[in-house]
């Protein structure tokens, strides 16, 4: 009995002591870049060296009497039951342990909670997968979908050093700025995460909540939906980038300009070549986490578009779908998600890719006046 | 000192510690009512005086 157990710890020593010595410790929760982050920070350094404080001395006093009255020691059972004075001791002290530490607690949060006299109003909207952006004060919304290629995710290429902490349009700040953030979701509740800034909050459906932040230092800063809402819930992070006012001032404009002339590429006449290529791209991002990359769905809850009914006959009820999506399934509304290229593209992409040789090409131009139309 | 024995049985019920002799004590008593109207009455001063402390603390 005594080998064996000797032995389960000697194999138990030496299957896990070289990494445990060769992990670099940074087990740590962040210290963040903002006075909240800080705050929560030392409040949980400081809650954990209590917890230290009190398992020391617990353990010790446990251990000394456990020596101290061993039976070879010739120590003799008390036999009592209850004792009040040290009933008492032991709720009150722990009272005042929990007071000292809610005090401080309770400060963090109230600052936390304190989302008054904020400069700038940002709406964040959680999707199956992405999230949106919406700049209240700016007309300017944005979504923002995983960057990461699914080569990498499929193991067929090696990884980024942010590895599903990209995405192709991140969240742009100013510092210096108190930044509140409105939060909801468009179908299930997710949780929108970054550990820099403390901030993690869930966005529920019909519900608005409020977070805010004042980050400090320019940087890009890097979180993930923090509530399990479906099957890519790992694949939808968010990325901050905190850049000097005057750069968020020229962004801001910058951006406007790049999605109305986005817009305004509605009205060229736009080859099928080009739509081809621009509907793959538009395809990828917001259409094959459920329908795959190759057009084959997955069966039974996201239908395959190659050679389907919809997809290879008929182009109204396809561009219907599209558009507005279909209640009581997944399959979102792209209307309010896409711009009239991008929808044209994406249609005509999906009636002429896989061998789904439709030959149809739609118009951007007649996607924008179906839009105009809503 | 009837009530002043009731309010402490009662009090000592919230921190969840009493003594034996307290106890003995309190179990002579004829009827439970004056501990059920105490522990009530009591619980809706102890909620009272949360609501006033965040109250107090929200107002910063």
């Amino acid at each position: 009995m005594l080998a064996k157990i000797v032995a389960s710890v000697f194999l138990f020593v030496i299957t896990f002591l070289p990494r445990l010595s060769l992990a670099d410790w940074a087990v740590n929760m962040t210290e963040g870049v903002t006075d909240v982050s800080r705050s929560v920070y030392s409040l949980h350094m400081q809650i954990f060296w209590i917890c230290v404080a009190i398992a020391v001395v617990v353990f010790s006093v446990m251990l000394w009497s456990i020596i101290h009255h061993r039976k070879s020691a010739g120590a003799k059972a008390a036999q009592f039951h209850e004792n009040t004075t040290i009933e008492l001791l032991w709720t009150i002290i722990p009272i005042f342990i929990l007071i000292a530490m809610a005090v401080p607690a309770t400060a963090t949060l109230i600052d936390m909670y304190d989302t008054k006299e904020s400069d700038i109003d940002i709406q964040v909207t959680g999707y199956q997968w992405k999230w949106q952006y919406q700049y209240l004060s700016e007309d300017l919304a944005f979504f923002s979908n995983l960057a990461t290629p699914k080569e990498q995710i499929s193991n067929l290429a090696v990884k980024n050093a942010n590895y599903l902490l990209e995405v192709d349009e991140p969240l742009v700040i100013p510092i210096g700025k108190k930044v509140r953030f409105l939060l909801t979701s468009n179908d299930v509740i997710h949780s929108w995460w970054v550990p820099a800034f403390a901030v993690k909050k869930d966005a529920i459906p019909g519900f608005i909540n409020e977070a805010w932040t004042q980050v400090e230092e320019v940087g890009i800063y890097r979180g993930q939906c923090a509530e399990l809402c479906g099957k890519d819930h790992g694949f939808m992070p968010i990325v901050v980038k905190a850049v000097p006012y005057e750069d968020y001032l020229v962004w801001v404009s910058d951006k406007k300009t790049i999605i109305a002339e986005q817009e305004a590429a509605a009205a060229r006449v736009w080859t099928m070549a080009e739509l081809m290529e621009q509907g793959e791209k538009v395809y990828q991002t917001n259409c094959a986490a459920c329908h795959q990359p190759n057009g084959e769905g997955i069966s039974p809850a996201f239908p395959a578009l190659k050679g389907s009914v919809i997809a290879t006959q008929d182009q109204q009820a396809h561009i219907d779908i599209v558009l507005n999506g279909k209640a009581g399934t997944a399959m979102q509304a792209y209307a309010a998600q896409l711009n009239a290229v991008d929808l044209a593209a994406v249609i005509t992409y999906e009636r002429n890719a896989w061998g789904n040789n439709t030959g149809d090409l739609i118009a951007p131009q007649y996607i924008q006046s179906l839009l105009k139309d809503k | 000192m009837r009530l002043w024995q009731v309010i402490k049985a009662v009090l000592a019920a919230f921190i969840g510690v009493q003594s034996e002799k307290n106890r003995q004590l309190d179990f002579q008593a004829q009827t439970p009512l004056p501990y059920i109207i105490t522990g009530i009455i009591l619980v809706v001063l102890f909620v009272l005086c949360l609501v006033l402390i965040v109250n107090y603390l929200v107002a910063f």
